[in-house]
């Protein structure tokens, strides 16, 4: 068991997604407990692998499917999954965001997509096996085969949706088979120049053969792959499949392809820079990355932008993601030590927070029937927890200490100004106060008569225009309050043990020789 | 708008022109990707390795199989994801398209497919389990078999080939097929190797490291064929019936 816990973590969901789907024909109610149990398998196993990882000398594992092992085999023969620091800690987010929405899923499942749980848990589940793979994989085919298994359970899920949803998912398997292409067509040039499909191999290769660093291909290769990324991630001109897709969604579908899928695919940027091209090819050799950190620039903005004219809160919080990718996209292109931290550790802190907005956002739409801003007067003594969970959320999106947002961001600033790029700084601080906007705008709208349209509809003295009935505490179901502030609780908790968690991204990236790195160690 | 669209085609086809500049020559032996150690290995030690003679099939089956395992899953999520979306389970009573008639199945055609189909069959079983040592598999085998059964939907009706193969039991058919090839990477895993290494298997079968790899690989061969059969037919079933599963084409 033990040494097979890397196979376990894709194993766990993977046999309760066929097992849900043959039961469930049966009794629609076993699903959701199959579903809960193989996240919490698949997370049990995820902290295995974490306990192995750092206990081992190197902080990698290494498992190779098939017994292909590396002694008495050619590197590449069969498919290796390696675990390092970074790729275990996102997939304990993935796992543990899974795991949330899982026990989350049980009411809005049965609300929304009535007498489905035979086909909404088998496809969640696989979701969760193909976000955790992508983390873990260290074969770039491989990876290939595992974007698209979460790709295309990601259109069934938000597909179940209302009417509007199969629209948004018609643009987001366009948008999504393009990206996809693009990614395999840079691994087919990788794989024509190098020999390899193995991320280690690709990399010893480009470090070992000269010139290859010049060659068009290979410069090719890496547009296209990058490109692909940026694509699936959202990356602002290229996002308009987001919005919509995660608005229409049902619920539990939107709390867990929003905080995983784009921040699963900033991983895969940071695993082909730093692992499988190397910093010196990405950085030095490429004209992309002189051009990239101005297009963040442009994208962070816009999206902040555009966030603000949103006048309900599930799509406000999309344009946020978009512009959270902004980011981390950034951190990564500023090429500077800090940014690099930065980046991973955002990736950590968002999806947990972007969990927690999501959560609650959902509990909203149960109790009020409507997340449209002006639906929202007196939800704080309606629903005091949900609310709470929920401002955690939007608190650490803002950057208010000691939510984790805020360290990720100071990493990210300081990234910034070591690397003197001071136009990302701006575009951080500048959507920064327009998160400040949205999130007190909402406050606001809670505790006050007025309405979008600038109408008084109470009474004054803080008369909201409500009757007592309306008013009275009425909290949302405790399967889906538990989940929100656990979530919160996490949020908190990276934001106070936010040095382990940076400790850990420092072991990972100590081999890489950033430039800014401190000389101290 | 038709305009601008053009911008990214001609980027983007100026890029696919600019990468083949640095292509090695057709055929070189002494590309990159001829003489690496992982096609020299395959070419050299597939027959040493697994006794299969059909090199892809190896590759696929074995060399690679995790990626195989996900493919098939990839088959299964499209066949659920279409049900998940089609499927409506509200009793209301559908109404009738304009261009649907109901017209008795044609005698000629009929019989044919009654000749056809049962040859079908047995070439898919051939393809699937001749995989080895001939260009098939499990794949190409469930492809044929699928096929028969969509043959039956359109000479007779949806309903008649569904009294063969109703819609759960494709569903059933469908998560066997991966709980099978699931299982012999589970099973192998068991008797004390990695996931999926089928040498493993030689503690439960009568033959040796090589051999046991040969039968497992016929074992997944099927579990994709299960997977691929019920798929096909379902994907047809409820695609040509906007999910009602009567009437169709």
């Amino acid at each position: 068991m033990m040494e097979n816990s890397i196979a376990w973590i894709l194993l766990f969901p993977l046999f309760g997604a066929v097992l849900s789907s043959l039961l469930g024909m049966a009794n629609r109610k076993v699903c959701w407990p199959i579903g809960v149990l193989s996240a919490l398998g698949a997370f049990g196993a995820g902290i295995m692998t974490l306990i192995r990882v750092i206990d081992s000398p190197d902080h990698m594992v290494v498992y190779l499917f098939g017994g292909w092992t590396l002694d008495s085999f050619p590197r590449g023969v069969g498919i290796e999954f390696r675990a390092d620091l970074l790729a275990i800690l996102i997939t304990l987010i993935v796992l543990g965001v899974g795991l949330c929405v899982a026990i989350y899923s049980k009411l809005p499942v049965e609300q929304e997509t009535p007498e489905k749980e035979g086909f909404f848990y088998p496809l969640f589940l696989l979701q969760i096996t193909g976000l955790a793979g992508i983390c873990l994989t260290g074969d770039a085919f491989n990876l290939y085969v595992l974007i698209e298994v979460a790709a295309l359970t990601g259109y069934g899920l938000i597909a179940m949706g209302s009417k509007r949803a199969a629209a948004a998912t018609f643009n987001y398997v366009i948008l999504g088979t393009i990206g996809a292409s693009l990614y395999l067509l840079g691994v087919g040039y990788l794989y024509i120049k190098t020999g390899t499909l193995n991320m280690v191999g690709i990399n010893e290769f480009i470090g070992a053969t000269e010139g290859l660093k010049e060659s068009p291909t290979m410069q090719v290769a890496f547009v296209l792959i990058c490109l692909g990324i940026l694509i699936k991630m959202a990356f602002f001109p290229l996002h308009a499949w987001l919005p919509n897709a995660y608005c229409h969604a049902p619920t539990a579908t939107s709390c867990l392809l929003a905080p995983l899928v784009t921040k699963v695919m900033i991983y895969v940027m940071i695993r082909m820079v730093l692992t499988v091209f190397g910093v010196d090819f990405s950085f030095e050799s490429t004209l992309w990355s002189s051009v990239l950190p101005w297009l963040v620039v442009i994208a962070i903005v816009s999206a902040a932008v555009m966030a603000l004219a949103q006048r309900e809160i599930k799509r406000m919080l999309t344009y946020l993601i978009v512009a959270e990718v902004g980011y981390m996209v950034g951190g990564v292109w500023i090429y500077n030590y800090y940014g690099m931290v930065g980046s991973i550790f955002h990736i950590i802190s968002d999806a947990c927070m972007t969990l927690c907005l999501f959560l609650g956002a959902g509990l909203i739409l149960r109790k009020c029937k409507t997340t449209r801003f002006d639906g929202l007067r007196g939800l704080f003594s309606k629903m005091p927890l949900t609310m709470t969970g929920f401002f955690v959320g939007g608190f650490s999106i803002i950057g208010l200490p000691p939510t984790c947002g805020f360290f990720s961001k100071w990493y990210l600033i300081t990234g910034a100004m070591v690397a003197e790029r001071w136009e990302y700084m701006v575009a951080l601080l500048f959507s920064t106060m327009v998160m400040v906007v949205l999130f007190f705008r909402l406050i606001e709208r809670i505790h006050l008569a007025v309405n979008e349209s600038g109408e008084n509809l109470g009474k004054g003295h803080g008369d909201l225009g409500l009757t007592k009935e309306q008013t009275r505490f009425s909290e949302g179901p405790l399967t889906m309050l538990v989940p929100l502030l656990s979530a919160a609780a996490v949020v908190l908790a990276i934001g106070i043990y936010n040095q382990e968690f940076v400790d850990l991204i420092e072991i990972f990236l100590d081999p890489f020789d950033l430039p800014g790195e401190p000389l101290s160690k | 708008m038709k305009n601008t669209s053009l911008i990214p085609v001609v980027l983007v086809g100026f890029l696919l022109f600019y990468a083949s500049t640095d292509f090695p020559e057709w055929g070189d032996p002494q590309s990159p990707a001829s003489s690496s150690p992982v096609s020299s290995h395959f070419i050299a030690k597939t027959g040493v390795d697994t006794e299969v003679p059909n090199m892809v099939t190896a590759v696929l089956a074995d060399y690679r199989g995790f990626d195989t395992m996900l493919e098939t899953v990839v088959v299964f999520i499209a066949g659920m994801a279409v049900l998940a979306i089609l499927r409506n389970f509200s009793r209301k009573k559908p109404v009738k398209r304009g261009h649907e008639v109901s017209v008795e199945p044609d005698l000629i055609v009929t019989n044919t497919v009654r000749l056809v189909v049962p040859v079908i069959q047995i070439f898919s079983f051939y393809v699937l389990a001749h995989g080895h040592v001939s260009p098939g598999g499990g794949f190409q085998g469930g492809v044929l078999m699928g096929a028969s059964f969509i043959l039956i939907a359109l000479s007779w009706d949806l309903e008649r080939a569904l009294t063969r193969f109703p819609i759960n039991r494709c569903m059933v058919v469908a998560a066997l097929g991966i709980l099978l090839y699931a299982g012999i990477g589970v099973l192998s895993m068991a008797l004390g190797g990695e996931f999926l290494d089928y040498a493993e298997l030689e503690k439960v079968l009568p033959v040796s490291r090589e051999m046991a790899r040969y039968h497992a690989m016929l074992g997944v061969e099927i579990g994709v064929g299960f997977t691929v059969t019920a798929i096909m037919f379902a994907l047809y079933a409820n695609l040509s019936s906007r999910g009602r599963l009567e009437g169709g084409l």
